[in-house]
């Protein structure tokens, strides 16, 4: 049981993605996460974060090398695909909640029909889990009558309400006005702290830095980097990841 | 606030000139037809009409053909949509058995007269199938307007954002469920206007079924003109009917359409 606890919950080994035109977008890409961390992928744009967070759930299909994402193989088996998309919750760029369901379908749909709770069981959870975002208030409203931050905060509930073991965040923020930014963040740093598996793709560094435990720095397809968060931006290795935090920082 | 004015004012002058240019046309198209039976010496005879809606054993031919076409029309929408479904998620599918049986039914229908068609079912699948002439019917109209549809809701469903499948598929979705829950609603809620159109020409392809003895409103009108002569006043008065029913059932698809944006305000907030 304990040995159970320890095993890395995402670990993704030699992982090769070409897309057709012969773009290699990960190349022998490997990556361990363990439970309760979280892990902020950075890098320029096209280094192949989304990618690789896109291989994570199944949502592209890797060349080469294995995914496992608590001991589950990511493989050709329907059984497995199915669990893994259950147990590993994505927040999109562009929100992509369900533009014709209020907030409450939005969030009961997948409870319902994957975890097969009643409606009573769902609605529960739907309204603990916008209190828990801060939007309580909306939950009879379409995702069009929200602010950007507002449904950004919707998909993170949405994702939530699947209990998912391992969150991914693709470029959650990147979408947002400036001023909207924060309370996403903000939700998100509240995961963190308790104890969600969370591996972020972010260019916001203050994030990253604050709540980070670990920092993987890529670049075309490869890891340049990879440190404890403190070590990465006090302390880089390489003279890529110097180059890369003059620029940004 | 003075540039909305100033739109508002260039639409209802377009309004306007739409309207005229109508009565303008509409005005000369009844002064030629009129010009035209007097110079062929026609007698107009428009009080010999309504017998035929309302005969006195009741109900007359024109309004029994009207009820035919109704049903013919009504069934075939039916099991041209469910066709259509069906043929859409085929087109779409992973299976190439599935997408190859659904390119196949569609390339056999699209490119082959609608006429032949229903001879086709009436005169070889019928005795095979054992079924009567109204079922050939709606049979051959379900397969012609099936395919049309098919392609209609198949345009609406890629239309739609990636992220929404994306969105699914995290989620642990099924298939069925994504398509059920999430894609069909809001691919149907873009594709209406151009279903509705399909609707309107399956109701006016419906009087083909005329060749095959349905006593539907066309037949109906041919055999009241051969044993009367009343050419001019049956044939425009069926056209009328049809024109009713189709402009009616464009206006219904309207109001449906204003009526569900009006409740739900995604409706409009959908439209990207």
């Amino acid at each position: 049981m304990i040995d159970n606890m320890e095993a890395p919950i995402i670990e993704a080994v030699d992982i090769i993605k070409t897309f057709s035109g012969g773009v290699v977008a990960l190349d022998h890409f490997s990556l361990t996460v363990q439970r309760g961390e979280t892990v902020v992928v950075i890098g320029p744009s096209g280094s192949g974060k989304s990618t690789f967070l896109r291989c994570l759930n199944g949502l592209e299909e890797i060349d080469g090398g294995s995914i496992t994402i608590d001991r589950i193989p990511l493989d050709r088996h329907r059984s497995n695909r199915l669990f893994i998309r259950r147990e590993v919750g994505m927040v999109f760029q562009s929100f992509n909640l369900f533009p014709h369901m209020t907030v409450r379908k939005n969030i009961d749909l997948a409870q319902m029909h994957v975890r097969k709770k009643t409606r009573a069981q769902a609605e529960e959870k739907t309204l603990a889990l916008l209190k828990k975002v801060g939007i309580s208030e909306k939950v009879d409203r379409y995702p069009h009558e929200l602010s950007g931050g507002q449904q950004q905060r919707v998909a993170i509930a949405r994702a939530l309400a699947m209990e998912p073991k391992v969150m991914l965040f693709d470029e959650a923020t990147s979408a947002l006005d400036h001023e909207m930014i924060g309370e996403v963040l903000e939700v998100m740093r509240k995961l963190a702290a308790e104890g969600m598996t969370m591996v972020v793709v972010t260019h916001e560094m203050g994030f990253a830095r604050e709540v980070g435990d670990r920092i993987v720095f890529m670049e075309a397809g490869k890891i340049v980097e990879e440190a404890p968060t403190r070590q990465f931006f006090e302390a880089p290795r390489k003279e890529r990841t110097k180059a890369f935090l003059r620029q940004i920082l | 606030m003075l540039a909305h004015q100033v739109r508002i004012d260039m639409l209802s002058r377009k309004n306007l000139l739409a309207y005229g240019k109508f009565l303008l046309f509409s005005g000369v198209a009844i002064w030629l037809v009129t010009a035209g039976a007097r110079g062929a010496n026609y007698r107009w005879q428009w009080y010999r009409v309504p017998q035929f809606f309302f005969s006195s054993e009741g109900t007359g031919p024109l309004l029994q053909g009207l009820l035919t076409t109704l049903g013919i029309s009504a069934l075939s929408l039916i099991c041209a949509l469910f066709l259509a479904l069906i043929t859409a998620l085929f087109r779409l599918s992973r299976s190439f058995t599935a997408r190859t049986l659904a390119r196949a039914y569609l390339e056999l229908i699209r490119n082959t007269p609608l006429l032949i068609q229903i001879f086709f079912v009436y005169f070889v699948l019928s005795p095979i199938l054992n079924i009567g002439a109204f079922a050939s019917a709606v049979l051959a109209l379900s397969l012609f307007e099936g395919s049309y549809a098919a392609e209609i809701l198949r345009a609406g469903i890629v239309s739609l954002p990636r992220g929404q499948w994306e969105a699914a598929h995290s989620l642990g979705l099924g298939l069925f469920e994504t398509y059920r829950s999430v894609i069909l609603p809001q691919a149907l809620r873009r594709v209406l206007p151009p279903l509705a159109g399909q609707a309107v020409s399956l109701i006016k392809d419906s009087s083909l079924v005329s060749t095959i003895a349905i006593y539907d409103l066309t037949m109906q009108g041919q055999k009241i003109v051969s044993e009367t002569f009343l050419a001019f006043e049956i044939w425009f008065t069926i056209a009328a009917i049809y024109l009713v029913l189709t402009f009616a059932l464009s206006m219904a698809v309207r109001f449906l359409e204003r009526r569900i944006s009006e409740k739900h305000s995604w409706w409009i907030g959908a439209h990207p």
